[in-house]
């Protein structure tokens, strides 16, 4: 994929749960495969963050799901764009591919935590027949609006922090009652420590390194 | 009226200051080692550690402090943190990318350096017009040679993504032209540099080059002029190394036989936290076919240690990895945090001390293995670049094809610059020396 730099318009900011939002904007012709990711600036503000994309291949406009840190120097600034503010775009970056994994007897496995469901959103709209497990985990109940988009039968969502969701506790520890088929390619994004920890029951569970694919959220 | 450069940074930085030179002299500037002497201050910077921003911060003070006493002019380029930037724009005169030297005569103009050539000196601006800049090379045998610009990889310990920007390919013909110019004056050592060189052309697909046809065209100029001269390549990325590259230097001698592939870390899941984005099965599959391809071939690599949550155990496997592909040379550097990259943001959490620890057992690892491999050099007949005065008096001073540094016993130093050859007669870690034959 070409790599390009543009100033592009928002389109809208949708708030899903307290402190999580969807930033819409401008397409401008950038094509990406889905699994990766921008990098956002605003104009002015000489720092740039990088944004797994939440849109769909096929979509007419381009969307990240953004996590606010009340203490960050991009995300508080991101909340506060109105449609039609400048946003400045470059990328799209990363391996973190779904397609070349894609094939028959090969079972799918998407961990992610929080904002983390973010590239798997993108995979479910990219690639529609795709045939996946998701397990989302988040710490409070709101949050599992995040994965409501998602065919039911094919997710668990994992809820720390609260009872509620199809299962009361971290990813990992629903994670490591599952039985895996030593072809399942896995795709984890999220915070570093939950990577480490399923990266670990996966290995317990015959799964090579080389099938599992990571996004680090940091 | 004359310039003084400091150049803070890598060979990248380097060959930035190479063309800063050439701009400068051009404009009738005459160059001077001794800054006291010069008119014109300029800092090439690094923003690799907070250390290397510190230099710039005493260096600039201390040029300000001689700015009350008489008329300098200082400018500042390289590598700099878009955060950094409105802090250092009070301090030097000028600052400018690498991507604006065009404008650095008109720049200078605006503070009174002018020159009867200055003015009449084209306007130019971009990438484009940097890398159509002939440098001054600072050696007449070894040529620094960039061929793209900026990073995309992101890896988390690094803040060039964000120091230089998006990575941009120079056009290849430019890039050939330069290698042929070079050869053609009769420089020995070419490295083709950029932060990710074997990703070359992957920004302009269709429109260039990939980087094994780069390195094809130019062994095939090599063999045309029957010349000899070695190229170099650095840095490249273990994840865009594909056979074709190996297989290429294997089939054109002009290639050098040496392979830089930064391993960072030899465990998974440090790789992970890195955002390396291969597997140490990935690494360890390319290094096989090295050995099967290029068995002669010198292993150099990079590696940090005590990076942020790098656990005893981690280390570990970087110190097994280590032994297992046996490097002839190691840049091993103590984690510290980038200012700027993503990891800045996590804990430095490993102590200095365990850091200092763990890089003097890889020293030692390092040692074995360069020992181990130069040893099997013995009585070996070596084509070796000899390239100074050597440390020890009636010696000079050469390199390998795979850059094991080797010494001999000779005065004549009208060889410096050129290729002799030497058998091995005795051998240490990490160097050899020989006889002249």
């Amino acid at each position: 994929m070409t790599v390009s730099q543009a100033t592009n318009r928002v389109l809208g900011v949708e708030r899903l749960a307290p402190g999580i939002f969807v930033l819409r904007f401008e397409r401008k012709g950038l094509k990406f495969e889905t699994g990766q990711y921008l990098s956002l600036g605003l104009p002015g503000l000489r720092k740039e963050r990088e944004y797994s994309i939440y849109s769909g291949e096929a979509d007419p406009e381009l969307s990240v799901l953004v996590k606010e840190v009340p203490s960050g120097e991009i995300s508080p600034q991101l909340a506060k764009l109105k449609p039609g503010d400048a946003l400045n775009v470059s990328g799209p970056f990363g391996y973190f591919l779904l397609r070349p994994t894609i094939g028959p007897g090969y079972p799918l496995l998407w961990i992610a935590t929080g904002t983390g469901i973010s590239p798997f959103r993108s995979f479910a709209r990219s690639l529609p027949e795709t045939d996946y497990v998701l397990l989302h985990g988040t710490r409070s109940l709101e949050e599992t609006v995040l994965s409501s988009g998602f065919a039911r039968s094919q997710t668990v969502s994992c809820v720390s922090g609260s009872p509620g969701g199809t299962y009361h506790g971290r990813v990992t520890g629903y994670l490591s009652t599952m039985e895996l088929s030593p072809l399942t390619r896995v795709f984890l994004c999220g915070n570093c420590d939950m990577i480490y920890d399923a990266f670990d029951l996966l290995q317990a569970k015959g799964i090579p390194a080389g099938q599992i694919f990571t996004e680090v959220y940091y | 009226m004359k310039y003084y450069i400091l150049n803070l940074g890598c060979q990248m930085n380097q060959a930035d200051s190479e063309r800063i030179q050439s701009v400068l002299e051009t404009m009738g500037l005459q160059k001077t080692d001794d800054e006291a002497q010069a008119s014109v201050l300029g800092l090439v910077a690094c923003s690799v550690r907070q250390k290397a921003i510190d230099r710039v911060h005493t260096k600039i003070h201390e040029w300000n402090e001689r700015k009350a006493q008489e008329n300098v002019v200082t400018f500042l380029s390289g590598c700099v943190l878009p955060a950094d930037e409105d802090a250092f724009l009070k301090k030097f005169d000028l600052m400018f990318s690498i991507a604006d030297l065009g404008k650095l005569p008109e720049l200078l103009r605006g503070h009174g350096i002018v020159t009867p050539l200055s003015q009449t000196l084209p306007a130019g601006n971009g990438l484009d017009h940097f890398w159509n800049v002939v440098p001054q090379y600072s050696s007449t045998f070894e040529a620094y040679v960039p061929i793209q610009n900026g990073c995309d990889k992101f890896c988390t310990f690094c803040a060039v993504p964000y120091t230089r920007g998006r990575e941009v390919s120079r056009p290849s013909a430019a890039i050939l032209q330069e290698v042929r110019d070079l050869v053609d004056k009769g420089f020995k050592s070419i490295t083709l540099l950029g932060q990710n060189v074997n990703s070359y052309g992957l920004d302009k697909p269709g429109e260039e080059l990939s980087f094994v046809n780069l390195l094809t065209q130019i062994g095939e100029y090599g063999r045309s002029t029957g010349r000899e001269f070695w190229v170099y390549f650095t840095s490249p990325h273990p994840r865009d190394m594909g056979t074709d590259i190996l297989e290429a230097i294997r089939d054109f001698p002009v290639l050098a036989k040496h392979i830089h592939l930064p391993l960072q870390s030899g465990d998974d899941k440090v790789l992970i936290r890195m955002n390396r984005n291969h597997s140490m099965d990935r690494y360890r599959s390319l290094v096989g076919t090295l050995r099967e391809l290029l068995p002669e071939a010198t292993l150099v690599t990079d590696i940090i240690v005590g990076f942020t949550g790098e656990s005893v155990e981690q280390f570990e496997n970087t110190r097994l990895a280590m032994r297992e592909f046996g490097y002839q040379m190691a840049f091993v550097a103590a984690y510290s945090p980038r200012p700027g990259a993503a990891s800045a943001r996590w804990n430095d959490d490993v102590p200095l001390g365990e850091k200092k620890r763990r890089l003097q057992v890889l020293t030692e690892e390092l040692h074995l293995s360069s020992l181990e491999f130069n040893r099997k050099l013995l009585g070996r007949n070596l084509r070796v670049l000899v390239e100074r005065q050597d440390k020890k008096a009636g010696y000079l001073a050469a390199r390998t094809e795979g850059k094991i540094p080797i010494r001999f016993a000779s005065s004549d130093l009208s060889l410096i610059g050129s290729f002799v050859s030497v058998v091995v007669e005795s051998v240490v870690p990490l160097s050899i020396e020989g006889r002249l034959v």
